[in-house]
Order: structure tokens, then sequence, then C-alpha cells
């Protein structure tokens, strides 16, 4: 596209904030495209842009893929334009392409990696034409936002460019139908022990068959829809997949078919949903031209930061902190489930109100009634103390899931919290809070340990 | 059990659907409070219970803008025997977008139209491009309601005779009115979702009563008010941003 001198003009200024606001110390992964943006409109159609774009998006992972691509490129000499420091809307991607920009608006890279909320698809596609678009899933999220997933959906669907190669989870049949007419790869995961014949979850979008809208029969089911369904009555089913992973847990591998061959990779995960996130990135980067030797040299060395996990030992009991991500009820369901399934002796701190909300307005909380608090009512887990000021809605969201009312406290002020706990013959104490309550966890967390070393202390002395 | 009693049989309708935003949980949580009753599921493939049984209530949640047509398909034969229904007093209660399917149309931004029931005169238009969230706080004979709205569509039409309840603060059917939702006899229609029920436990006596529960009991009656009153103190706070 031709530039012109509002181009120029835009991005000259957008530059000069970036410096300045690098010089004051601040994260330059916004504002400049913003304001870019504002001055030219077109300013992303504009831009010169890297000759392969991989883009990705979708509900749950997004990140956590982006960052295994950026690492995996990386690791084999590739230098990778990206968005990872900051924005994932159209502003973000406008920043990371002044950052990476000559002055006349050059692309200095010649490989692009952006991370791209569903919801700025729209803003962003009709733009930026990715070479390779991969879609994590795709599933309830914010009511507020993003309404449902049909919804979401709808909006990627419709705005993806007809010449993106889509790399898509053929176990997901909400994400599998995007943009049809695309040239498309699929993924999955081989059926595992650990599979279900049917959904457990209160969520699971994908009931009714898309085509003829009879009940879709599952073949098995990992959380929600995700799974393997086919329609009894006209024959729709799950895509067949490019690449089907076999995760061996013992042996720590990630076997993977790929047409007539097996492919072996290092496994960094056990947890499905990472497993999942592994997956996609190794179909991205074999797609994109990576050899097996280069994709297993770079996942040999990388790891999944668990920034959303801190874990602190005091004498025998373990206090555990984990984000369960408010006003989404699949991420809550998922940290749920896996707290049901820690051995031991159990207490839980709930700490889950939207810290804005609670400020400005009242809380939206119709998403706790999509989520799968039911994972919860476990004799393992002892107490349950549920601070904030939506307790009450908490503690009856929790009585009707069964749990005896003896073992729910209420608690108005998240730091009283720890106050409550029993302390006695507990192993695991776990402090679930909502994605900005992370400061107020470390507090709830540091009184927590205290306790427990002055229950100790008291014993021994 | 008193064999001389009608028997209580509530219908959801097209659960596998009409489940969005937790709502599915004003049914369970009515079973919590009627064990007496019978609950059935009708899948979007059954015929409905209504046709075949004498039903107390029929309940129906939000869905997808796509879903709407096809709880509208399902439901279009069997027109003649819901305006039966409510003319005889059974007991509809209908959340979040469930209402657009008993009007006359839906129009989107298009202008394109979706046929509806038709049931009530008034008509629902999408605008997809922005999503109204709001608070509501309103009072229907006497009971403060309290409720959130998310939501693509309005409803137009004058709902004046025909209106749930009054609200006062948020907005009705659309954002200019003040009376939330569509009512015939006992026929519940409203956009509010929340839970409605687990909202509005006074409703739900209510609700209870006219199922001919004579002496209504909430379940986990002291949690569901506790949480009931301090929302409802919330809402009355005029510095609360809607």
């Amino acid at each position: 596209m031709k530039k012109n001198l509002r181009f120029l003009s835009a991005l000259l200024i957008s530059k000069t904030a970036m410096l300045t606001q690098k010089l004051f110390g601040m994260n330059a992964s916004y504002f400049p495209g913003k304001l870019a943006i504002k001055l030219c409109p077109d300013f992303l159609g504009q831009i010169d842009k890297p000759d392969t774009i991989i883009s990705v998006t979708g509900t749950n992972g997004k990140t956590t893929v982006c960052n295994m691509i950026i690492d995996a490129l990386t690791a084999n000499g590739f230098d990778v334009l990206n968005n990872r420091a900051g924005s994932n809307i159209n502003a973000g991607i406008a920043s990371a392409l002044i950052g990476g920009s000559t002055v006349t608006g050059k692309a200095k890279k010649s490989i692009a990696v952006f991370e791209i909320d569903e919801r700025s698809s729209k803003l962003i596609y009709p733009y930026i034409k990715p070479t390779y678009a991969v879609c994590t899933n795709l599933f309830r999220d914010s009511i507020h936002r993003n309404a449902h997933a049909e919804f979401i959906f709808r909006i990627i669907s419709d705005s993806l460019p007809s010449e993106s190669h889509l790399i898509l989870n053929a176990d997901d049949l909400i994400s599998a139908g995007l943009a049809p007419e695309n040239k498309r790869t699929y993924f999955s995961i081989a059926p595992m022990n650990t599979d279900l014949p049917e959904s457990i979850n209160i969520i699971n979008d994908m009931r009714i068959c898309p085509k003829c809208h009879h009940t879709l029969a599952y073949r098995y089911v990992r959380y929600h829809h995700i799974g393997n369904a086919y329609c009894p009555s006209c024959g729709f089913a799950s895509p067949e997949s490019d690449y089907i992973a076999m995760p061996d847990f013992e042996k720590h591998t990630l076997l993977i078919r790929h047409t007539a061959e097996e492919e072996c990779y290092p496994l960094i995960t056990n947890s499905i949903f990472n497993i999942y996130n592994q997956l996609t990135a190794i179909a991205l980067l074999r797609e994109f031209g990576l050899s097996v030797n280069q994709v297993q040299a770079a996942f040999s060395k990388l790891a999944i930061v668990e920034s959303r996990y801190s874990c602190e030992t005091v004498g025998s009991t373990q206090v555990i902190t984990h984000m369960a991500k408010g006003q989404n009820p699949i991420a809550c369901s998922c940290v749920f489930d896996y707290v049901r399934k820690e051995k031991g002796q159990k207490e839980i701190i709930l700490m889950l109100d939207d810290v804005f909300d609670r400020v400005n307005s009242s809380e939206i909380m119709t998403w706790i009634y999509d989520a799968d608090f039911e994972f919860l009512n476990e004799e393992s887990i002892r107490r349950i103390i549920i601070s904030g000021v939506r307790c009450e809605d908490y503690k009856l969201r929790l009585l009707m899931t069964g749990i005896p009312e003896e073992r729910l406290i209420c608690v108005p002020k998240e730091i009283d919290a720890p106050d409550s706990l029993s302390l006695f013959g507990t192993d695991k104490i776990f402090i679930l809070h909502e994605l900005y309550a992370a400061k107020e966890a470390m507090n709830v967390r540091d009184k927590t340990v205290a306790l427990l070393k002055n229950k100790a202390e008291r014993r021994e002395g | 059990m008193d064999k001389s009693k009608k028997p209580i049989i509530v219908e959801s309708l097209f659960p596998e659907i009409a489940n969005l935003f937790g709502d599915r949980m004003n049914i369970h949580y009515l079973k919590e409070c009627a064990a007496e009753a019978e609950f059935i599921d009708t899948s979007l493939t059954d015929p409905p219970v209504f046709l075949s049984r004498e039903v107390s209530m029929i309940y129906m949640g939000p869905m997808t803008e796509s879903q709407q047509a096809l709880a509208i398909d399902a439901l279009k034969p069997h027109k003649e025997k819901l305006v039966e229904l409510i003319g005889r007093g059974c007991v509809f209660l209908l959340t979040g977008n469930a209402m657009e399917v008993f009007e006359a149309y839906i129009e989107n931004e298009d202008g394109s139209r979706v046929e509806g029931l038709g049931i009530f005169p008034q008509h629902a238009k999408r605008d997809m491009l922005h999503r109204y969230n709001s608070l509501i706080l309103g009072e229907y004979e006497g009971i403060r309601l309290v409720g959130f709205k998310a939501q693509f569509s309005h409803t137009y039409g004058d709902n004046s005779g025909q209106y749930f309840y009054k609200v006062i603060r948020g907005c009705g059917i659309h954002p200019s009115s003040m009376l939330e939702g569509l009512k015939e006899n006992h026929f519940f229609g409203t956009y509010t979702v929340g839970p409605f029920l687990l909202l509005n436990p006074l409703f739900v006596k209510y609700l209870l009563s006219l199922l001919g529960i004579e002496k209504p009991v909430l379940a986990h009656e002291e949690t569901i008010m506790a949480s009931y009153r301090k929302r409802l103190a919330e809402f009355e706070n005029e510095k609360l941003k809607y």
C-alpha cells in the first residue's frame, strides 16, 4: 500500500512517543500504536509488514502458544517481531510494527508472531494478512465482552483473510469450523485412558450438530466440548487430523503421527491443556517448515513458566496460590478440577471478586453458575473460606453443589481469611485468586505461612 | 403425597441450547425448592411435553442468535397450544433473549427479519456491534427485583399493558423504556439474567405459590436472603454505577 504524508507523520510522532516512553522506563507496547491509529486510521494498512506473519488467537492458551512459537523460532536463529511484551489488540500490533520498522515504515524483520485478541480480529485482519493463522480453541468467556462462543466464532471467521493457512484443533468442534474455505491443518490428541464418555462440565457449547441440529454423540471427551464427536443423524463428525499426538507421561515424550511418519518430541508438561498448547505450537512450526530435529531441539530447552502459581512449604503443609481467572468459567473450572485431583487433606481460600467492579459498580455474577464449583464438593476439601464482598453469592453457589454448610465460612475481607483456616491435619492450602488480586493473594499467603510457622513454634515450645 | 392435589410439572425447553449465562441454574434452584414437582427437559428434536401432559410451568433460558431461530422453528407448530396455555394461567418464565422467541419478529442490523411466534405484538432489534451490559433494579407487586442485563438486542413496541415489572434504575425492554419484559396472565418474560431466580428469592416464593405450593420454603434461605439483601442495598445506593 502506498504511504501518504498522514501515515509518515503518524509514524514519526508515534516513534517519538515510543522513544519517550522507553526513556522514562515505561512499557511502550500500547500507547504509540493507539496514537498512530488515531492520527492515521489505516496506519496498520500502510506500514510495511514482515514477509511471514503468524497470528495466534483463541479463548485459552494463546499467550502460552505464542511464547512457545517465538522461543522455538528464536532458538533456530530467526529474528522474530512480536507483541508478547504487551497488548494483543490493534494498538498493540501497531506498536510492535512501529518498533520493528524504519523511520520510513519499512519492516526491519522478515517474520512476525502476533497474539491477537479474538474480538479485535475485525480491526486487525483487514490490514494484517497472516501467512499462518492459529486458533487454540473457542469457549465461553466474559459475558460483558465476549457474549458467547458463537459470537466470537463469527467475528473471527468473517475476518480471517482467505489466503491465511489455518492451524486448527480438530478436538474443538467450534474453532475447527472457522473459515471453511481456507487451507487448513488440523491437530488432535489420540484417545487417552483419562478420557470421558461424555462431558461432565456445566458448559458444553457443542451439544447439537451444526448441520442438522440433532444431538451429537461423543466418542470421547476431555473437558467441556473438547473431544471427538459425530452426529448419528447426518454423519457430521470431527475432522481428520494431520498431526495426532500420543503423550507418554512415563517417558515424558510426545509422539506425533504426521503423514505416514512418527515424530517424537520432549513432553514439557503433564497438563492436558498445555499438551494441547505444545501440540498447537509443534503443528505450526512443522507447517512453517522447521524440521523435526529443529523442533525437537527447541522443545528440549523450553519450559512452561507458571507465573500464575506459587508453592511454599511449612512443615508438612503446602501453601499454594493459583490464579483462577474470574468471569471466565472455563478457566475456573479447570482450576477447581486440578484442586480436587490433588492428593491429601485440603483447605481453600477463595478470593474471586472482580477488583474493579467492586470499587466502581456491582459485579455481574452470572458466570459462577457456568463454572463447575461442583468439583469442590470433595471429602478431601475440608473447609472453604470464601472471602470478599460477594461471599454470600459464592456460598449460595457452593451450597447448590451439595457441600455441607459447616464446611463453608464467609469472610468479607480477604486478609482475614487465613484466621478461619483449621490448619490441623491439612496437607495443602489453596489460595485461589482472581487475575488482578495477585498482590492481595500474596499478602494472604504470607499471613497463612506466618500462622503455620507460629503453630509449629508453639508445638515445639 | 396428597393425591387430591394436581401434580406439578415443570418443563424446560431446549436445555441443550437455551443455557447461556448460567441461567439453567434457575431450574436447579427451583428443583431444590419444590421437591414434590416433576422436572422434565425437552430437547429440540423431542415433542414438547406440554402437548401431551398438563404442565404447570414452562421455562426457557437465553441462547445464541442462530439458536433463537431453531427454538422458533421447534415451537411454531405449537403456537395455538402455547396461546391456550398462557390463557389458562400456566406459568411461563423466559429469561434473557428467550422472550424474543414469543414476539412478532427479530430484526437484524441489515433489516432482514426472523419471524417469531407472534404471540406478543412487540418485536426485537439486534445490534451485534454494541453489547448492552447493565444492572437493573425494579419492582413487581411490592417485590424489589434485582438483576443484570447482557444482550445485543432490545424489544420495541408498546408494552405498557403487558410489562413484567417497573424499572427503578436501569432500563426496560429498550434503553428509553422503564417497563421491563412482557407479562400476560402468568407468563413472565424478561431480559434479566442473574440467574433471575437466584437473585430474587422473594419472587421465587411468589412463583412457588403460583405453582400451587401452599407454604413455599426457600432452599438455603438464610444465604440466598443475605445475598439478596446485600445486592439490593447496593443497587438502591444512588452512587452505584449502573
